[in-house]
């Protein structure tokens, strides 16, 4: 009111000139109460009062004073450092709780400006750097302010923005809910702390916090240990856990070890199981249903240590301590349960389950593709092949090769080889008899194998595919297996198979098998060579990259040179900016191929992170570098950088996606992919829909191939663009005009729609935003079969089921209901495929039998009571094997009628499902447990394994998934849950039996 | 009566006895003085709160500044006459409808006008005068002032002389004192830029000097760079002092060189 007045400053700026100090300070506090309105007038007499400021002789508040109101005048005119270090020499009269944008604004510039002080400190180790104690003070003032106001969010992203720790702690522990304040804490300091030190130091205030509680979150403070790499400290919590009198802190231990297992850290998770106690007793072998497996053993043979170490333990124990303490028996059979979930076979074996017994995938779609490809064209044919693959990733289902025998025969040399290793891919996780499954294509030591060597590479190729990040057992056997051959074809396959199966464990006797094949100098050998070193390297940042490096520059093989580079760019993986280095020595290569395998190092570096200084380097990259390849590479390298964030992607892509150079459009629809692999992102659709139909054959292959990525188990009910994406596919498939290299696209786009049987989806991220390695790396060298086709089955790396597993204390799976609320058909499986038209020549053969099998038909679905379950049929009736191709088709066409009935109810508006279930990422929000449940989870999770409180313990348990060892006899359909819960007395780990092998007739 | 204001009001009667008595060193002190009280009073500006005798007290101040302006005329201090008159200022603008109009504000005006066209303040001195009603500008004091700033400018440097003897007020006989020097550090000026040298006659003639003697010590007191050799006054260093700006050809050609290489990289 005042202040609008008068008409000028000019009288106040007047009376600064004034010899008497009254006058001045008369003059300066009225200027301070009207500098918003004349500050223009001021700023010319800004001198004047500067040098008050600078006066000794004044008092310390009249100096103040002066510096406040010179650093309002900076303020509006836009200088905002000279009024930060005004406003600093102002300090007590700087109120920071006042409410002004002249306030806000310097506060958030105190702060940015005090953190990165601190963090360029940090970073250049220099500890004790001199942060004016003034903007300290004002800094810590904000602080306690948020503190005080119970803005503890606040409080915390400014504490750790500016690296004080102290502070940090201090908002957690007087925050007033403290579990929800630390989650909160991890999260932001996974999304928003980008170097990993820090991040690293962070999480070690937070494990502190976490520990000082009552009741600890045992299953954060584990999830912050892995990041941290510090094994010894899940050891004690585990140890402490499963001591416990109480049978709940035991399952949670078993949630804690099912949490870890997840993200995928092989050499983390190793380190747990050996810091674990040796079981002093073993108790009865039905308890542990996987390492007691005769088979198994027999399969592993002498080669894990700790195994070895078990047997030793039972042996001894039966014989000297018969009868032991009752506390120790339990502790010990404890132990032994979670030896098994950590080394990661209990959960592949449920998963394997699982994806067994609700196996969805439609044969009609592979039949249509096998019928409209041309015969001589072997690129479509393996591509058919590979997509039979991908479709069962993980199922065990093979009957599509059992059914076309004569068919797969026409793969020859390295279709041969992939052939075989697609059975790896279906097979995948089949851990115990994974190498009986290839045994028949394995070469047979001596000379009498007789096998061709393309399949036998593929076989050891399977076999680390089968053992993907779990090769314990099998190690040995693909390290002798190597050893003992030098057909570069058998050395191929081994490399892969062992890079695969010691995923990440950095083992040197393997490293140096595997140098001695590099050092052949073979093209074929070395390039499988490099990448597996890669691969034993995983995210080690070890000296051996410079080895590898120093190779690359000596050998003439482009080959093994992009083979190198690849496997150095894996050796730094999540490493950030310690691969710094390596990454400006690689992107700086004459080799453009060198430069490439930077791309690539960039991207794995910082994989996840959203690092706006990769970015900005690769999108450098992306416009600037001379070669195509590494233009490609590095766009589609974005991918990589930008999962965590899958929304940016697309936005960020965007004009590169419309470039003129083909390379870079396919990195671009590639990189969208790869970050919105399995989101069905709306954004990331419609950048990928013009490309689908691009001018350039390849492009259109890197758009459907990166459609596909985007809508994994994205039905019609939830995009109808998915719909539409199907029929395009098929109709590129049916087109004989069509190019080679967009058909190939089609026809493995049609295999990851409808990946693992329709049960998983592709996943970098764990729950818990982990990066889940395995997934990563499988990605980043499927994106590789741009050079090299095999390579395209590490994609089954990246594929993780959706489902919600509740498992019991004795790991197995209870009958146990649950509720999806939401329409059932917005997450159903999609619809099988009619038999197309075109093809009604196909159904000829069906004409006699159909009455029969019509009637058989029927009764199966009133049996079926009429449940979408029905379709389960068509699995059953086609795993039943070959010969009965006839009554199929005919299932298959009956099967239509049923949604059509289903229509005519309304559609109930929730769903109850039943444990274990297909529980897809966009349902899991409306996953609720049932009040009156007998079962409560240990933690709140919408999928994945989850552990489950009995709290009817006296009565008895229904199991589920029991699965069906022969298909064939079980009973038609939808019967999974109902009969088999009755016969709970088979025993879980029953698997399916290995499948006869075929052999080629060649 | 506010005792503070009866305070006031004494001092001030005192201190106008002072400059009858033309004892200025008391003037400045009790000025000082004043002004520190006058800051005690909130009716005044800039917060102009209504008091009961927000009126009176406002005329006095008023008073108090009109006569330290006329002081500082009078002890013939340029700088305690601007602030003065900016301190007195918001009276005549702000306080215009509150108060009755003084009878020296024109006069005051037209001094502080004067002053700008002393100082050679020429932006300033228009800024002023667009502030001015139109019923001011015919007011004689503002009319002397506004007349003298055309001719000056205008080039009639005869005419602003001779106005020296017919000012409306004696208390302009200061400035246009001071009125004089200006006029003559402006035709040195313009000089410098003419002639590349002048004969010690001419000079003397131009810069209205009378005798040689005036014109050397001026030129050593206010151009040292002039050069008094032969009989002539050289210009010619005053001139070489302000080189042309060379053109940034090497930054231009790097700029339209990194433009088209931008231009190659667009996707």
């Amino acid at each position: 009111m005042a202040a609008t007045m008068v008409s000028s400053a000019g009288g106040l700026l007047a009376m600064l000139n004034e010899t008497h100090p009254l006058l001045k300070l008369h003059a300066l506090s009225n200027l301070n109460s009207c500098v918003d309105q004349f500050w223009p007038e001021i700023s010319t007499s800004v001198p004047i009062i500067e040098s008050l400021y600078e006066d000794e002789e004044f008092d310390q508040h009249q100096r103040q004073l002066a510096a406040l109101l010179v650093s309002k005048v900076f303020y509006y005119l836009g200088e905002l450092n000279d009024s930060l270090s005004y406003a600093l020499g102002a300090s007590s009269l700087f109120d920071v709780s006042e409410d002004s944008d002249y306030v806000h604004t310097l506060l958030a510039k105190a702060i940015d400006e005090y953190a990165s002080i601190k963090s360029k400190a940090a970073e250049s180790n220099n500890e004790a750097a001199n942060v004016d104690p003034r903007l300290e003070a004002i800094v810590e003032r904000m602080l306690d302010k948020c503190i005080m106001d119970g803005k503890y969010q606040q409080a915390m992203g400014i504490a750790i923005e500016c690296r004080r720790l102290d502070k940090l702690e201090e908002a957690i522990t007087r925050s007033d809910n403290i579990q929800g304040t630390l989650s909160y804490c991890i999260n932001v300091s996974h999304s928003f702390v980008n170097r990993r030190e820090y991040r690293s130091e962070v999480l070690r205030l937070l494990v502190k916090v976490y520990q000082k509680l009552p009741s600890p979150d045992y299953l954060s403070i584990c999830q912050c240990l892995m990041f941290l790499d510090e094994p010894e400290g899940v050891v004690s919590i585990l140890e402490k856990l499963l001591r416990s009198e109480n049978k709940d802190d035991a399952l949670l231990a078993f949630q804690v070890a099912f949490d870890l297992v997840e993200n995928e850290h092989q050499a983390f998770l190793l380190n747990v199981r050996d810091h674990l106690p040796v079981p002093k007793s073993q108790p009865s072998e039905a308890v542990q249903p996987v390492s007691s497996d005769p088979a198994n053993a027999q399969n592993e043979g002498s080669t894990a240590a700790e195994d070895v170490q078990m047997a030793d333990g039972t042996s001894a124990s039966v014989t000297t301590v018969p009868e032991a303490d009752p506390s120790e028996v339990m502790y010990a059979e404890r132990l032994t349960k979670i030896r098994g979930i950590l080394s990661g076979e209990t959960s592949i074996q449920l998963t394997l389950q699982f994806l067994y017994s609700h196996n969805k995938s439609d044969l009609l779609i592979l039949k249509t593709i096998k019928q409209s490809v041309e015969m001589r064209n072997s690129v479509c044919h393996s591509a058919t092949i590979y997509s039979n693959a991908i479709m069962h990733a993980g199922t065990t289902v093979d009957t599509f090769l059992r059914e076309n025998l004569d068919w797969l025969s026409r793969a020859t040399n390295w279709a041969k080889f992939s052939a075989t290793a697609g059975l790896g891919v279906i097979h995948r996780g089949h851990l115990q008899q994974g190498r009986s499954l290839m045994a028949p294509y394995l070469p047979q030591g001596g000379a009498g194998g007789g096998g061709s060597p393309y399949s036998e590479g593929g076989a050891l190729y399977a076999l680390g595919l089968i053992h993907a990040n779990h090769g314990e057992g099998i190690k040995q056997f693909l390290r002798d297996s190597l050893r003992s051959t030098n057909v570069e074809v058998i050395q191929h396959g081994a490399c892969l198979g062992l890079g695969l199966a010691a995923l990440g464990t950095a083992d040197e006797d393997i490293y140096d098998d595997i140098k001695n094949v590099l050092y052949t100098d073979s093209a074929v050998a070395g390039e499988a060579a490099g990448i597996s070193m890669g691969l034993l390297m995983v995210g080690t940042a070890s000296e051996k990259a410079s080895e590898m490096l120093t190779y690359a520059h000596e050998t003439q093989h482009e080959k093994i040179i992009r083979g190198l580079a690849l496997g150095i760019a894996l050796t730094v993986y999540g490493r950030e900016e310690e691969a710094d280095t390596l990454i400006e020595q690689m992107t700086r290569d004459q080799d453009p191929i060198l430069r490439y395998g930077g791309m690539y190092a960039l991207a794995l570096a910082y994989s996840g992170t959203a690092n706006n200084k990769a970015i900005r380097q690769l999108l450098h990259f992306a416009v600037s570098d001379v070669s195509d390849d590494v233009r490609r590479t590095a766009v589609l390298a974005l991918g990589f950088v930008l999962y965590s964030e899958p929304e940016q992607t697309p936005r960020i892509v965007s004009l590169l996606s419309e470039s003129y150079n083909p390379h870079v459009r396919y990195g671009a629809a590639l990189a969208v992919g790869i970050s919105c692999a399995g989101t069905g992102l709306s954004e990331a659709i419609s950048l990928l829909e013009p490309l689908t139909s691009d001018v350039v054959d390849f492009v259109r292959q890197g758009a459907l191939i990166a459609m596909a990525m985007v809508m994994v188990q994205i039905n019609e009910a939830n995009d109808s663009r998915v719909g539409t994406f199907r029929r395009q596919l098929e109709k590129i498939i049916l087109d004989k005009h069509e190019d080679t290299m967009s058909k190939m696209g089609a026809i493995l786009a049609s295999g990851i729609l409808d990946a693992g049987g329709r049960n998983v989806t592709i996943k970098l991220l764990s729950k818990t935003k982990h990066d889940k390695i395995t997934a990563v790396v499988g990605l980043a060298v499927f994106s590789q079969f741009w050079y090299w086709y095999p390579l395209i089955y590490f994609i089954s790396l990246a594929f993780s089921p959706t489902a919600l597993i509740g498992l019991n204390y004795d790991l197995k799976v209870p009958r146990f209901e649950f509720l999806s609320h939401a329409k059932p058909s917005l997450f159903e499986y999609p619809k099988p495929t009619t038999v197309p038209t075109a093809t009604s020549a196909v159904k000829l053969p069906t004409a006699v039998l159909s009455t029969s099998a019509k009637a058989k038909a029927r009764a199966n679905k009133k049996e079926a009571d009429q449940k979408e379950k029905a379709i389960t049929e068509k699995t059953d009736t086609s795993t039943a094997g070959k010969g009965k191709s006839s009554s199929e088709k005919d299932g298959d066409s009956m099967q239509v009628d049923t949604p059509q009935e289903k229509k005519a109810e309304p559609e109930p508006s929730f769903e109850i499902l039943i444990n274990p279930a297909r529980v897809v990422p966009a349902q899991e929000k409306f996953i609720k447990i049932l009040e009156d449940s007998r079962y409560v989870p240990v933690k709140s999770a919408p999928s994945g394994f989850v552990l489950l409180r009995d709290l009817r313990p006296t009565e008895p348990e229904v199991l589920s998934l029991t699965d069906a060892p022969s298909s064939t006899q079980s009973p038609a359909s939808g019967t999974t849950t109902g009969q088999q819960g009755s016969a709970s007395a088979m025993a879980v780990d029953e698997e399916p039996q290995p499948p006869a092998p075929f052999e080629y007739s060649t | 009566m506010d005792p503070k204001l009866t305070e006031v009001s004494q001092l001030f009667e005192r201190f106008k006895a002072a400059i009858t008595r033309k004892d200025y060193d008391t003037c400045t002190q009790q000025l000082s003085l004043l002004k520190v009280m006058l800051t005690g009073f909130r009716s005044l500006p800039p917060l102009f709160e209504e008091t009961p005798n927000s009126v009176h007290e406002l005329t006095l101040a008023r008073d108090i500044f009109e006569h330290a302006v006329l002081l500082s005329v009078k002890i013939e201090d340029q700088d305690a006459f601007e602030r003065d008159f900016f301190q007195l200022k918001p009276y005549y603008t702000d306080a215009r409808n509150r108060l009755p109009e003084s009878p020296n504000e024109y006069m005051i005006l037209g001094l502080n006008l004067l002053r700008l066209l002393v100082q050679n303040r020429i932006a300033e001195f228009h800024t002023e005068l667009e502030l001015l009603t139109s019923t001011a500008l015919e007011n004689p004091c503002i009319k002397h002032a506004v007349e003298l700033e055309q001719s000056f400018m205008e080039g009639a440097y005869n005419r602003v002389l001779s106005a020296k003897q017919n000012v409306p007020n004696e208390t302009y006989g200061y400035f246009m004192d001071l009125l004089a020097k200006t006029v003559r550090d402006e035709i040195a000026g313009c000089s410098e830029k003419a002639y590349d040298y002048l004969s010690i006659n001419d000079a003397c003639q131009m810069l209205l000097f009378k005798s040689d003697q005036e014109l050397l010590e001026y030129s050593k007191e206010e151009h040292p760079e002039w050069e008094v050799k032969n009989g002539s006054v050289f210009f010619q260093k005053a001139k070489d002092s302000a080189p042309c700006k060379e053109i940034p050809s090497l930054q231009l050609i790097n700029q339209t060189l990194s433009y088209a290489r931008e231009l190659e990289r667009i996707v």
